[in-house]
């Protein structure tokens, strides 16, 4: 599969604060990917400087192949900001019709249905919309304009959980029937381990982890149960967290647990969980800070 | 029919796990169409990239083959190729792990059978 984005030591500070700190991201095409990280992490500098927003101090990207100047017009690309500004007197409709100038693959008809299918009134000015209603705009924006490369800036902020459900299902649909890559960042960790492909995930800056959904969760799992069972059966592996309750242990693996050892452990009495997205970046993200 | 998928396997293989159930059951018959990946990304809410992992899988041991521009259909035989691979999972996943659970709650090999004498006398 080809590469739809190469980023190379991308950095950018503000004054003393480094907010993007060398990295290297690189993008197959027509794949989803999450991009996850604390409020601060640098999700949204490194959203920037990939799209062209903002200037890097350092580092290359190119996008289908092409580098990527500051302020150029860039066709494969579609980029939905968090907050859409500067349009506040436009009508939702108008605000469509510039996006679909600037797509070559926009779908007026898909555009079309996305609005009945997020009950927006395309007559409305970007500035009496409610703050999920504007999410509403960006989302219909970045589908519609079915881009090569789609970038998502928190793309669900506002919305409640039945129209983040309908967000999802939509562009599960839609990518199945017009593949793309879609970048999104997002806060709900759990929400969008079934969705994505693969996730990156950030912190202060830094990219600490990229991996695969499927790889992931062969790798991420609790152990519970008697103290010295489990002490003995962690031995050697990647824990990321431990827990103590008098005689009962539970750690957190990253790490893979072959036939043999699974078997192990069911001898053992030690029971092996599955740890969901969201604990796992909790435990490993925390537990790096504690460490620094 | 499963409805949501756990943390411990891969999607992907729930995916094949839940197709070959279909066709166990006679929901999906011999040479009958199954749910496409689009539809099944769309129902469960998972990456399209996901499903079609699942349903190669199966591809790949023929128990589903291919139409070009139709769609993925139940290969004949299909059955009774999933039977035979079942059956030989039983005994690790199911009977070791059932008397790894007697043990522990002091029940004989004898207590299992006369359960399992009495189950099969209640039909």
């Amino acid at each position: 599969m080809g590469t739809i984005l190469k980023c190379t030591n991308l950095a950018k500070s503000y004054g003393t604060t480094e907010a993007v700190k060398n990295i290297d991201m690189t993008l197959e095409e027509n794949t989803i990917y999450g991009l996850i990280g604390r409020n601060g992490a640098g999700k949204t500098s490194l959203l920037n400087i990939i799209t062209g927003s903002i200037f890097q101090d350092y580092g290359e990207v190119e996008i289908a192949g092409k580098k990527i100047n500051r302020s150029e017009d860039i066709e494969d690309l579609c980029y939905v900001k968090e907050k859409i500004l500067l349009f506040n007197h436009v009508k939702v409709m108008e605000l469509l019709e510039i996006a679909s100038a600037f797509h070559k693959n926009w779908d007026w008809d898909f555009a079309k249905d996305l609005l009945k299918m997020f009950e927006l009134n395309p007559e409305k000015k970007f500035r009496q919309l409610s703050r999920g209603m504007e999410s509403h705009v960006g989302i219909i924006i970045g589908l519609a304009s079915r881009a090569p490369l789609t970038i998502f800036d928190e793309p669900v902020l506002g919305l409640d959980v039945i129209m983040r459900e309908k967000f999802y299902s939509i562009m599960l649909e839609d990518y199945s029937n017009y593949p793309r890559t879609i970048l999104m960042s997002t806060h709900l960790v759990n929400e969008i381990t079934k969705i994505v492909e693969k996730i990156y995930i950030i912190d202060s800056g830094k990219i600490l982890l990229h991996e695969d959904m499927d790889s992931f969760r062969n790798k991420s799992y609790y152990v519970t149960g008697n103290r010295k069972g489990v002490e003995n059966f962690i031995e050697g592996k990647n824990v990321i967290q431990c827990e103590t309750q008098g005689n009962i242990m539970i750690a957190a693996l990253f790490d893979t647990i072959n036939d043999k050892e699974m078997h192990n452990a069911r001898r053992l009495d030690l029971s092996i969980d599955g740890m969901p997205l969201q604990k796992f970046f909790t435990y490993f993200v925390d537990g790096r800070n504690h460490i620094e | 029919m499963k409805a949501s998928f756990d943390d411990i396997q891969p999607i992907f293989q729930q995916i094949a796990d839940m197709t070959e159930d279909h066709i166990l059951n006679d929901t999906y018959g011999e040479d009958e169409q199954v749910m496409s990946t689009t539809q099944i990304a769309k129902t469960f809410q998972i990456n399209p990239a996901t499903a079609v992992k699942g349903i190669n899988l199966l591809v790949n041991e023929g128990i589903l083959y291919k139409k070009r521009g139709l769609g993925m259909f139940v290969a004949p035989g299909a059955k009774e190729k999933i039977l035979t691979k079942r059956r030989k999972m039983f005994y690790q996943e199911y009977v070791v792990k059932l008397l790894e659970e007697a043990k522990k709650i002091q029940l004989s090999a004898e207590d299992i059978i006369n359960m399992i004498k009495h189950e099969s006398e209640g039909y």
